[in-house]
């Protein structure tokens, strides 16, 4: 039964990271339409960073923040190349970000090589009642929930957070209204970059990131947003803990090095099965 | 107020708008009536900013806001959000939405709701509230009427007439219905083609049977009616 | 004889390419670059016409390899079986994956290929029958001799795709597959039977990718899971939009581009006083510049927008009618 226990609790932890990085894509798909392939290396990023100025002994706390920082940073740039030309079809807007991550790939392999690297986290265990848990997989747990209460208080309740939302929802009455649509666009790609990089920074202690990490989170995090249908972060949030706790379970249960891959089946069966609602739609 | 002159709309290979002048005077209200792709949308959009002028000149002297054909609302936010979105433009003081439940009271209730789930009246009073939130000397507006009963749309004329009367705001609407539209505006201009082809006093325009026949179809047949 | 004429350059082309491997010493290179062509002109006839991405289309290469692998060493059927059946067995998967995929929004095609590339993966290191982690050796030869008649035969297969493809274009099919590229809900008005045009032309894709998998299973008798890594693919698509999508011979130039390209970048990395990461740096570094480059200033790639440019210049010196 423990060992049950901790498959689940060592899930929802990988899950949390999974809808980081998930709503990642469903921010700025929502706002742009644009799917942004960078996401898992703005997640590498943010861990490699993270790791780092750790080790430069940039105390703890200060270090993961920035590493979080510079990843909205990397996101922005990304969104200002992608976002360059206006007009550009959703279809090159995809290829234009792939061929970003590309650069992302070689900035990564030129600093940090290509071995992974793992900076050190929180130490120590919880106890849950019979249960001990890692310490690390408790935070990410609970800063992903802070994160996405946070998330849903600023599109909800602040007014670029609005606006934001309201370039999504119409982006012609946008304009009409005075919301610069490529600014909201911008703002988009920004906190990507910071969630993916603050998925990095959690994930990076327990699992030891290099620059081969990106296309699995990618892929992961991108399933979770399916569930979502790339444009509600809390069915990600379901879908990823969904997506998490049963890799895990696999993986504990069956063998270890199916999760990705188990990620990838369920995301296919979802996008098969909802095909009749994710229909074709011309680029915003 | 609002003054036009020669104005020439081009998109791409195509002209919209062929050399159109009108004058909107501070505190009247104006119709500009005419057939389907006459120009009327674009005019609007001219005068918003949302479309590049080819030549021509626009002399607004005050803030102007667009009620926009098919209410274009914010579908998945709120009514209320909807509404403070109308005043981006304006400083975050003044954006209180509490202006508008005053003028329509109807939509107090239904503050929290989901704009795209309300019906047709509904959603074009929440479209006339946010464009009063950014407190506009002209207010612009494209086919009021459009998908809603007679009923609702003579509702929602009283409520411009109101505004115009409390506030002094100055309105030019664009309208196919215009019985509706006469009712309201004490003038008009009608286009066809990108060039206003008829203006003048709405019941001057009413009278003459020439212009019903070919612009004004429905006022003709309305008027025959017993 | 005007049905003729877009033949013609297929036949210089042929000719040309008779004679290249006879002039290099690298045969391997000059093979990858031509079962390379063979991906790529189907793969940007696809990415032109649907206006989709296929960002897993190596997967469809690696089924091909594995059908010859499996058929001929695991099961001992003669070669020329596994040649036919790879590419029939691709396209088949091709259906599988694009008939529910490709009703979908673009990227939901990019990453359900990518996905299934993955997952053949997946199944290649675990399966024994394909392979089980170890990969398959030992695949019997399909021709007798080195690997001149291995370059022959991809060659012909190449020219053959070319010319597959040019009647496809030319054809009805075709006509209705540029009017899908001009705009989808235009094409369906006028009858043209949009998913089932987008589903034929990308099978017809994974079977060109098929027989290239298939040749690359004789040439290199070794296929496993890390033969055909999404990095290939990836590379298949920068080949495919530089050289200009929806064109035969885009697809050509683009491979060449990229060849070249990635063989000075090589040669740049072995340069003294470099580190040693100055490889895969370099390499991805010059996909990225090349693919940004191209999609935000040559968004049609290279092929198109030379030939549009050669129509201006055209139009300009030929005096018009009209005065």
């Amino acid at each position: 039964m423990t060992t049950f226990l901790t498959y689940i609790a060592s899930g929802l932890a990988v899950g949390a990271s999974f809808a980081l990085i998930g709503s990642g894509f469903v921010v700025v798909h929502r706002v742009t339409n644009v799917v942004n392939f960078t996401q898992g290396t703005l997640t590498v990023l943010g861990g490699l960073i993270s790791y780092s100025l750790l080790s430069m002994a940039i105390p703890h706390g200060l270090g993961e923040v920035a590493a979080v920082l510079i990843a909205a940073v990397a996101g922005l740039l990304v969104g200002l190349v992608t976002l360059s030309r206006p007009g550009t079809p959703a279809f090159v807007a995809l290829l234009v970000t792939l061929g970003l991550s590309f650069l992302g790939t070689a900035i990564i392999i030129l600093v940090w090589g290509q071995n992974p690297v793992s900076p050190p986290g929180i130490e120590g265990s919880i106890a849950f009642g019979s249960v001990s848990i890692e310490s690390q997989r408790v935070l990410i747990v609970v800063v992903t929930l802070a994160v996405f209460g946070a998330m849903w208080l600023f599109f909800e309740r602040t007014d670029l957070g609005r606006a934001m939302s309201a370039a999504a929802s119409n982006q012609r009455a946008a304009r009409l209204v005075g919301i610069d649509v490529r600014r909201m666009g911008l703002a988009a790609f920004a906190i990507a970059g910071a969630l993916g990089g603050l998925a990095g920074v959690l994930l990076a202690p327990t699992l030891p990131l290099s620059v081969y990490s990106d296309l699995p989170l990618a892929l992961s995090g991108f399933a979770a947003a399916v569930f979502g249908g790339l444009s509600s972060p809390g069915r990600t949030l379901i879908g990823a803990m969904v997506l998490g706790v049963s890799g895990q379970l696999v993986a504990g249960y069956i063998n270890g090095s199916f999760q990705t891959q188990l990620a990838l089946v369920m995301m296919l069966v979802v996008m098969i099965a909802r095909h009749r609602s994710l229909t074709t739609e011309e680029a915003k | 107020m609002l003054h036009i002159r020669d104005l020439v709309v081009t998109y791409g290979a195509a002209t919209a708008l062929d050399g159109v002048s009108l004058d909107v005077e501070a505190g009247e209200m104006v119709a500009l009536v005419g057939p389907n792709g006459a120009g009327k949308t674009t005019t609007l959009n001219a005068i918003s900013g949302v479309v590049p002028t080819a030549s021509g000149t626009i002399e607004n002297g005050g803030r102007s806001a667009q009620v926009p054909e098919g209410r274009q609302l914010f579908a998945d936010l709120s009514v209320d959000d909807n509404l403070r979105l109308g005043a981006w433009r304006m400083p975050r003081r003044d954006r209180n939405t509490e202006r508008v439940y005053a003028v329509m009271p109807d939509l107090r209730p239904l503050r929290r709701q989901r704009a795209g789930l309300l019906s047709g009246g509904q959603q074009q009073m929440v479209a006339i509230g946010r464009a009063l939130m950014a407190r506009p000397d002209v207010l612009l507006i494209d086919e009021l009427s459009l998908g809603l009963a007679p009923l609702i749309a003579a509702r929602l004329i009283e409520h411009l007439r109101e505004i115009n009367r409390d506030e002094g705001t100055t309105i030019l609407l664009v309208e196919q219905e215009v019985d509706l539209a006469f009712d309201l505006c004490s003038r008009a201009y009608v286009i066809e083609a990108g060039r206003v082809v008829a203006e003048g006093p709405t019941d001057v325009l009413r009278a003459d049977p020439q212009l019903a026949a070919i612009y004004l179809g429905t006022a003709m047949t309305r008027s025959e009616t017993p | 004889m005007r049905r003729l004429a877009p033949y013609i350059p297929i036949a210089a082309f042929a000719v040309a390419a008779l004679v290249v491997p006879l002039l290099m010493r690298d045969l391997t290179f000059v093979m990858q670059t031509v079962l390379s062509m063979i991906v790529v002109v189907g793969l940007s006839l696809f990415m032109g016409y649907a206006g989709q991405a296929s960002l897993g289309h190596a997967a469809f290469v690696a089924v091909g390899a594995l059908t010859v692998a499996v058929l001929c060493r695991q099961l001992g059927l003669p070669p020329v079986v596994g040649l036919l059946a790879a590419p029939v067995i691709a396209g088949i998967f091709a259906v599988a994956v694009g008939a529910p995929l490709l009703r979908l929004r673009g990227h939901y095609l990019a990453f359900g290929t990518l996905a299934v590339l993955l997952l053949v993966q997946l199944v290649m290191s675990t399966v024994p029958l394909f392979g089980g982690g170890v990969g398959i050796m030992g695949i019997p030869p399909l021709l007798p001799g080195g690997q001149l008649g291995y370059v022959y035969l991809a060659i012909a297969v190449l020219v053959g795709a070319l010319v597959v493809s040019q009647h496809l274009v030319d054809s009805r099919f075709g006509r209705g597959m540029r009017a899908l590229r001009g705009s989808e809900t235009a094409a369906a008005s006028s009858g043209v039977p949009v998913l089932r045009s987008k589903i034929q032309v990308f099978a017809l894709s994974a079977v060109f990718a098929g027989f290239a998998g298939a040749l690359s299973a004789f040439f290199i008798p070794y296929v496993s899971q890390d033969s055909f890594p999404p990095s290939k693919s990836f590379e298949y698509v920068i080949m495919a939009v530089v050289g200009g999508l929806g064109s035969l011979w885009g697809g050509i130039v683009g491979v060449l581009v990229i060849s070249v390209l990635l063989q000075t970048l090589n040669f740049l990395s072995t340069m003294p006083g470099l580190p040693a990461t100055a490889g895969p740096t370099l390499q991805f570094a010059g996909y990225a510049v090349v693919l940004v480059v191209v999609l935000l200033f040559l968004p049609n790639g290279i092929v198109p927008s030379i030939q549009s440019a050669w129509r201006r210049r055209r139009a300009r010196l030929v005096p018009t009618n009209a005065g």
